[in-house]
């Protein structure tokens, strides 16, 4: 366990990204921070996802949240110099079917009217701008702004920015209990107390238990995401693909490994802290990943693993004041929470600050579901 | 999905007695091997139609595997060649990487004959051309008869340096010099007693050491390799003794040319599988560090999963031979077959036991071999990760294992952390002053080797169910 601190203005309980992200705005506007964090920094969800950050693939609630968390993801690379491994390529939404095809068509138009411009493409156009898609590819959109990370030096970049901002990031500190105290609240944490004017839940797939410690129910349901790593190869393919119907992300890194994800599901349970891949799903997902970008059957994988995320049961974030417990607040559990992590973190220090907020956040309300 | 008694992984010298024993007693078995022909490392065939000019030292070893490998023949045994065990999904089911052939077998009883890989040990200059370990020697040696040197040191730790050193001898080789780290010659009269137990195989070391005392090679025990020198390609090494304490004298350093340097720093158990499963381990560095909890019947802590042979423990192949029948036998007798008594291959085993103690006893190793790594020796081969690149690290997050894996890329290449994750465990270990045997690895994901992902094209299953809309939550409620 690393050293506990005392007392700070803002406690925040979770260092995955949107911990990190809510802790480092924070910390920018002057505020003393503490993030305390059960296990390792990093060490669930946001460690364990595709650093995908396609926004044509996100759902319209979030577009506008998706949008600004890439601008943010671009200015911790090339302004703050942290190693996010951040790299805007455009991405490629993939359509296989008729019915796919009606979908992309709606899905394009409903972008279109909310800002998000995307680039039709099928036949002879579609083979000569990707083509190394394919022949069951019909059609896709392109999307500029779709871009990639690396969630591994992504996480240590960010974990040192947020430690040279003045946040302590403590790890091995499970928070265990957290109690009113005035205004503020005091959490236990081992044996030591912490005191805070106001705490942040950002506790990804255990925000119902952290947030059940004050006696709200906030139900948080555990996907477990399989991902899975071929070894390095020369370059296949140079853009983000996503897919409209089966469940699909693909990029190639820099090295040449190819990341292929999507979210089809392993198996676990997340109260018994169990999980792994299942043989079917990812049979499945390295079948679909073979449809799109059918190069990729030469490859050999190298790890596939799973890892959790929790969902709200609109898999919309819960972001915003909990509940009937003033100075609390709630930035978890979005569904692709990673992509959005730097939006929320930014959106949920301006509510903390008492600004008026850049985003229409409204949506996301944990009093949707709190009881 | 295929079905078997039991399905046997790797058909060296435990999984080809087990085939054989297994059959014999009416079981069904299915044995899976990645290499195109049975034998493993020890009894490895030359490719099949490989025809060489001469007869060679190796060929009363090619015999009996010959021997053993045409049980795999029997009727009642599946032989999958070039298949590649890649997880166990569930209970008693193992997935296969074989080409168009892939697919999954679902066994009443599992024998996990895996074997052994070499010991990583990074030294300056380790990973330059030239420079081979002991078991890519003999691979080169018994897989093609391909010498790749012509003047060779062979330096290291543990009892197949003579052997190799012997071995390059009769395949026409000038050796330099043999350096084993232990001090052996002051260490044999006291394991005298246990090494008799297994007259044969004293009677090969001594065969060994004359065919190289005829050649007039010198063998310098309680000596180590400091550094294999050159730039393209490896040109010579240096060498030091070391004292009492376990310290390198540097200022006693040698040096040999050689165009070939073997390096061989032991064996150690290749326990993919059995971590994969979560089957119980102990740290044993004298049977090559982490091995199998076993009952006498060679069963793990998972039910229905036996581990046979150097894949538990270091021990050998005469000793993974009888582990192999010993098995199998448990396996028929659970699954209600007639089985004879074991007292004979017990008693065989007891003393081939005895002899590896002995063995052990001799060959007894360094405390670790951390002292011949300098800043920029390369830890991790396939990610370029260096002994400075991890310090870097390790004091910016005072890190983990695992956060030094995350942030450097160490383990996370081709090889899957085989040659690397050891010694991170060990630099670990020494810094924070703890035993290796309270630092786990991390587990294994599969694949247990990599697979081309093409194969994962031919089963017929049952097609996805995929969600109408993949935005919302896909399990159930927690």
């Amino acid at each position: 366990m690393s050293a506990i601190p005392r007392r700070a203005d803002i406690a925040v309980i979770g260092a995955g990204v949107a911990g990190l992200c809510t802790a480092l705005f924070l910390a920018r506007a002057g505020r003393t921070v503490a993030v305390l964090e059960r296990g390792e920094a990093w060490g669930e969800s946001s460690g364990a996802n595709a650093g995908t950050l396609s926004l044509q693939v996100k759902r319209n609630e979030v577009l506008q949240v998706s949008r600004r968390a890439i601008e943010l993801w671009r200015d911790f690379q090339e302004r703050d110099g942290m190693e996010i491994g951040f790299a805007r390529i455009g991405g490629l939404r993939v359509a296989t079917s008729e019915r796919e095809l009606v979908n992309l068509r709606k899905s394009q138009g409903e972008q279109a009217a909310l800002g998000v411009a995307t680039e039709w493409y099928d036949g002879n156009r579609l083979r000569d701008f990707a083509p190394w898609l394919g022949p069951e590819v019909q059609a896709a959109t392109y999307c500029d702004w779709d871009s990639m990370s690396v969630p591994l030096t992504a996480g240590h970049g960010l974990v040192m920015a947020v430690r040279a901002a003045g946040v302590t990031v403590a790890t091995g500190a499970a928070v265990t209990a957290i109690a009113r105290d005035g205004e503020g609240f005091c959490l236990q944490v081992g044996s030591e107390i912490v005191g805070a004017a106001q705490i942040v839940i950002a506790a990804g797939a255990w925000t119902g238990d952290v947030a059940q410690m004050l006696g709200v129910r906030l139900p948080v349901a555990a996907d477990i995401n399989m991902l899975t790593i071929s070894e390095p190869a020369p370059r296949l393919f140079d853009r983000v693909v996503t897919h409209i119907g089966a469940i699909l992300s693909l990029k190639q890194y820099p090295n040449g490994s190819v990341l292929i994800g999507g979210g089809w599901q392993g198996t676990g349970d997340l109260a018994q802290g169990t999980r792994r891949t299942d043989y079917l799903n990812l049979v499945h997902n390295l079948r679909v990943a073979m449809q799109v970008v059918p190069a990729l059957r030469h490859l050999r994988m190298v790890r596939s693993w799973a890892g959790y995320e929790g969902v709200a049961a609109d898999a919309l974030p819960l972001f915003g004041a909990l509940p009937g417990v003033p100075g609390a607040f709630v930035n978890a559990c979005a569904r692709g929470g990673y992509h959005q992590g730097p939006a929320l973190g930014e959106q949920m220090a301006e509510m903390i600050l008492g600004r008026k907020l850049s985003l229409d956040m409204r949506a996301f309300d944990p009093g949707r579901f709190a009881a | 999905m295929k079905d078997a008694d039991l399905a046997i992984v790797g058909a060296g010298p435990a999984g080809m007695a087990a085939a054989a024993e297994a059959a014999s007693l009416g079981l069904g078995v299915t044995v899976i091997d990645d290499n195109a022909r049975a034998g493993g490392q020890y009894f490895r065939q030359p490719p099949a139609g490989f025809r060489h000019t001469g007869a060679m030292f190796l060929d009363k070893d090619r015999a009996r595997g010959s021997v053993l490998a045409a049980a795999l023949r029997h009727p009642a045994v599946a032989h999958w060649q070039d298949a590649v065990v890649w997880d166990m999904p569930e209970p008693g089911v193992l997935a296969v990487a074989a080409g168009e052939g892939s697919g999954r077998v679902r066994a009443k009883a599992i024998l996990v004959a895996t074997g052994a890989q070499d010991r990583p040990v990074p030294f300056p200059g380790w990973t330059l051309p030239g420079v081979v370990s002991a078991g890519g020697l003999q691979n080169l040696l018994k897989g093609q008869r391909v010498v790749p040197g012509r003047r060779a040191v062979v330096v290291g730790n543990g009892p197949l340096l003579l052997l190799i050193g012997a071995n390059l001898v009769r395949a026409g080789v000038e050796v330099a010099a043999v350096v084993e780290a232990a001090p052996i010659w002051n260490r044999i009269l006291p394991a005298l007693a246990s090494l008799a137990r297994a007259p044969d195989m004293l009677a090969l070391a001594i065969r060994y050491r004359a065919v190289l005392a005829r050649a007039g090679v010198p063998v310098l025990a309680g000596w180590t390799v400091t550094g294999a020198k050159g730039d393209e390609a490896v040109t010579g090494c240096r060498v030091a003794p070391i004292d009492t304490q376990g310290r390198l004298d540097r200022a006693r350093e040698r040096s040999f040319d050689c165009d070939l340097l073997v390096a061989g720093f032991g064996l150690m158990p290749s326990l993919e599988l059995p971590r994969l499963i979560g089957a119980e381990l102990a740290y044993d560095r004298r049977r090559g560090g982490w091995t199998v909890k076993r009952d006498a019947d060679f069963q793990c802590s998972v039910p229905n999963v036996h581990v046979a042979g150097d894949g538990a423990g270091i021990g050998g192949a005469e000793m993974a031979l009888l582990e192999g029948r010993i098995a199998a036998r448990a396996v028929a007798r659970k699954l209600g077959k007639q089985v004879p008594a074991d007292d004979d291959l017990r008693r065989a085993w007891a003393k081939r036991d005895a002899f590896r103690r002995g063995l052990e006893a001799i060959y007894a190793p360094p405390a670790s071999f951390l002292d011949l790594m300098t800043e920029d020796t390369v830890v991790c081969r396939c990610e370029d990760v260096t002994v400075g690149d991890i310090a870097k690290r390790r004091s910016e997050l005072a890190g983990s294992v695992t956060q030094v894996k995350a942030t450097t890329r160490l383990s996370m290449g081709r090889c899957q952390g085989r040659n690397c994750l050891v010694t991170l465990a060990a630099m670990v270990a020494k810094d924070t002053g703890v035993d290796m045997a309270t630092i786990p690895l991390p587990r294994p994901r599969p694949p247990l080797r990599p697979i081309p992902i093409g194969d994962l094209a031919f089963e017929d299953i049952p097609p996805p169910d995929i969600p109408a809309d993949p935005h919302l939550p896909r399990k159930q409620r927690a």
